[in-house]
């Protein structure tokens, strides 16, 4: 059976050797040689190339700008999970001290600043984390961000974690009086929709609570994103949203999400 | 075997309804669903189901009935059989309630940096573990029947049912590996990022092999009942067997055709791929010659004469012959798109589209199950000692099958031309530019409709078949035109072709796998699916 003088092993190995031989010839050295990109630096760098190895991954002369940084934050999923009393009751010390002035003694502000209560602690961290570095832009933040070390911010955000929620449900698919955006998104614009990333459908790290938010708030973070001028969002995803959508639209998506606070919120 | 069908078939009912729903939330016909979590969720379990649970059950069922009745001898290790059906129906019903639950809406092909609940990988798990039990019986059943019958061949039946076994146990590796290695840990929390393009490359050792696991049983219908079943001889025994083998060394090497647009391959295996896959189109003409010729044989033995006389001497009003028309009809346009598919420039086109989903429609749930539908009706009268199934029920249900699939998947071959996106929950119909395509998902809704009659019709027919306590005629596989008393030890034989199996996977995986193995920072953050 296994010997070379048994016909169906001899042709059955020997065919299957020639087509194998063929198609890495034709795959690896033929077509890659039409591909002058592929050719230009020589027939060794292409059968590189066409094995998914190039000789170096990105030209280091190329004229490709880098473009400015958009935030030195990774979100690990680490960063979600719920502290210990302790961080939460020293990070509570700061933010009496620090942060109550504008985002209210209990996290739901007065003053148009983002309420913080019950904000996931990630997304405290990585706003926090920008500022310092200078990857979002705002005087006042820029400022009280600068001194605060890596501990001091992790204990914050477990801070405004412990506090209750301005509103305890999120926005939900099956409201009808929510804007379509919100809901079902645009998907010949490619808007996704506000709920698949911050809570309702699903939510993703990173993203934040939206409910009760100051509406004025929401309207300048979205025209900033609109604009360039807020660009920490790590991979586009809020720039590409907003890009595609009108002021009008804009100003329907802020209402819809601030109008969901709990009367007795101050505003 | 009864068991494997019953469970088989409420699945795949439970799963065609949901698809239909699918469809019809889709179509201009209902508003957009608000939630499109739910048509992903219905996507996951309606693709679970149809892909792993159906196939499998109806793969291990069918097997251990040809292993009885082609070998004529009772199946050794009933006892691990049974083991191995339950550890099925409890990896079906764990990952069937996390779906349900919203917490595993990754589809069924995982699509990682996605990861769901680790219930329902740990499902799928037990689901392919449960059908190695069964690809262990095979192996040693054939075994025992060597070993009282040396030198003798193995009958056709047994020889596909085995070489199917060996196929699913070296496909399901891929996946195996993506799962224990790649995903469980990050879906367990050991880890919180994932090799994205590793995990997708191993599925794809995977992903398209188990196409050929779901068809052997197909062929294995084509080769041994068909004939018999139209009343006449099969064609060559040879040819079956040399399909087999074919299928068996090129099915499984060849699935980076699937990664075509994915960066991380580089273009010299995707060609490569190509090429190979253009190679399993091999056994599939063979056996589209070797039936037509043997059909051939039952027109003439019928009294068919000239040059087309035959084909109106065929067996019209026998159900088999209806189905095995249809099923070749579904195949030969499917199998065209199939290789449209994977032409590595002519996918540009139809990359992700509806004509993807049109494609394996056609193929998988058309002609492929409608033989298992065959399958299911011809050993019924066998398994449960009922007389012979109403044969105008059964033509009835084939023809809306047949009639259905064609309404359904021909629509979305032209809008898949027209660029239309695969796995949307919605369609916005109000654009200007999507209006003109919106009665073709109105169609595919109306073809579905036909499949759930269908499949309601095929599930009565088989429920109300009751023991009329007779002894059933014995089962019989069909004769070949010109008996053999000898085959080639070759193709009795599965070694020098699982070698070269093995070998082939190594030639053409082994570089790919090993370089996005050591190629640092590959990994992306996981996204759990199923969150607040």
């Amino acid at each position: 059976m296994y010997a070379w003088g048994n016909p169906w092993f001899r042709w059955s190995v020997v065919s299957l050797a020639a087509l194998i031989v063929l198609s890495f010839l034709v795959g690896f050295v033929l077509l890659p040689s039409v591909q002058p990109d592929y050719t230009a630096s020589g027939i060794w760098a292409s059968i590189c190339r066409a094995a998914g190895l190039p000789g170096n991954w990105g030209d280091s002369s190329s004229t490709v700008s880098k473009g400015q940084p958009t935030t030195g934050v990774v979100l690990v999923a680490a960063m979600a999970e719920p502290s210990s009393g302790d961080a939460v009751g020293r990070g509570a010390t700061i933010a009496v001290q620090q942060c109550s002035m504008c985002h209210g003694a209990q996290g739901i502000s007065a003053a148009n600043a983002p309420n913080l209560a019950g904000q996931y602690p990630e997304v405290v961290i990585k706003q926090l984390h920008d500022y310092k570095r200078g990857d979002r832009a705002s005087t006042l933040m820029q400022a009280l961000a600068r001194n605060l070390s890596d501990r001091d911010i992790a204990d914050i955000a477990a801070y405004y974690d412990s506090l209750p929620k301005a509103r305890t449900a999120p926005a939900r698919y099956d409201e009808t009086s929510a804007p379509a955006l919100v809901r079902v998104g645009d998907p010949l614009r490619n808007i996704a929709p506000c709920i698949a990333c911050h809570g309702g459908t699903d939510h993703k790290l990173g993203a934040p609570w939206l409910e009760g938010m100051p509406k004025e708030y929401l309207v300048v973070q979205l025209k900033d994103f609109k604009g360039g001028m807020r660009r920490n969002d790590s991979h586009g995803q809020m720039r590409n949203m907003t890009r595609q959508m009108s002021s009008t639209e804009i100003e329907q998506v802020a209402d819809f999400y601030a109008r969901r606070s709990t009367a007795g919120e101050g505003r | 075997m009864l068991a494997h069908f019953w469970v088989a078939f409420v699945a795949f009912l439970v799963a065609i309804v949901l698809g239909e729903w699918q469809m019809y939330v889709r179509s201009p016909l209902h508003a957009w669903v608000n939630n499109p979590e739910h048509y992903y969720r219905s996507v996951t379990a309606h693709g679970t189901v149809m892909a792993y649970v159906l196939p499998t059950l109806v793969a291990m069922g069918f097997g251990y009935s040809i292993c009885e009745l082609a070998l004529k001898r009772p199946l050794i290790g009933l006892r691990f059989a049974w083991i191995g059906f339950w550890l099925v129906v409890a990896g079906t019903v764990m990952a069937a309630l996390t779906v349900a639950g919203g917490k595993a809406s990754v589809l069924y092909t995982f699509y990682p940096p996605m990861i769901a609940s680790s219930f329902y990988y740990i499902g799928v798990v037990l689901v392919v573990v449960g059908s190695w039990i069964w690809v262990a019986l095979m192996a040693l059943n054939l075994r025992a029947w060597r070993k009282e019958h040396p030198g003798a061949p193995v009958p056709l039946a047994m020889f596909g049912n085995v070489a199917g076994a060996y196929l699913w146990a070296w496909t399901s590796v891929g996946a195996a590996i993506e799962l224990l290695v790649l995903i469980l840990p990050v879906s367990l929390g050991f880890k919180s990022t994932i090799d994205a393009g590793l995990s997708r490359v191993f599925f794809s050792w995977t992903l398209h092999a188990i196409v050929y696991f779901w068809l052997m049983p197909a062929y294995i219908a084509f080769y041994t009942i068909v004939p018999r079943a139209i009343g006449g001889r099969l064609y060559s025994d040879t040819m079956g067997r040399v399909a087999f083998v074919l299928f068996l060394v090129f099915s499984m090497p060849i699935g980076i055709h699937h990664l075509f647009a994915d960066p991380q391959v580089g273009a010299g295996f995707k060609f490569v791929h190509a090429v190979m896959t253009a190679m399993v189109s091999v056994p599939t003409l063979l056996t589209v010659f070797t039936i037509v010729a043997s059909v051939e044989i039952a027109g003439r033995l019928r009294g068919g004469r000239g040059l087309f006389g035959w084909v109106k001497a065929l067996p019209w009003d026998n159900p088999m012959m209806l189905a095995v028309t249809f099923s070749f009809v579904m195949l030969g346009f499917g199998g065209a798109g199939g290789i449209i598919n994977m032409s590595y420039q002519l996918n540009e086109t139809i990359h992700n589209t509806q004509w993807v989903t049109g494609h394996f429609h056609l193929i998988f749930a058309g002609a492929i199950v409608i033989m298992y539908f065959m399958i299911a009706y011809d050993l019924w009268p066998q398994l449960t000692r009922c007389a012979p199934l109403p044969a105008r029920l059964v033509k009835a249900q084939l023809w809306l099958w047949f009639v259905g699939m064609m309404v359904l998947s021909m629509p979305w071959h032209l809008v898949g031309l027209l660029g239309m996106p695969r796995r949307m929950a919605y369609y916005d119909y109000s654009h200007p530019a999507l209006q003109p395509q919106a009665w073709t998902v109105t169609a595919s809704t109306l073809g579905g409709l036909l499949l759930v009659i269908s499949a309601v019709l095929f599930v009565y027919v088989l429920a109300r078949a009751r023991s009329n306590a007779e002894t059933p005629v014995t089962f019989t596989f069909s004769l070949a035109a010109n008996p053999s008393e000898r085959t080639p030890a070759a193709l009795n034989t599965f070694g020098l072709w699982v070698a070269m199996m093995i070998g082939l996977t190594i030639v053409n995986y082994g570089y790919p796998i090993a370089q996005l193995a050591v190629l640092p920072q590959t990994s992306v953050p996981a996204i759990p699916i199923g969150g607040p």
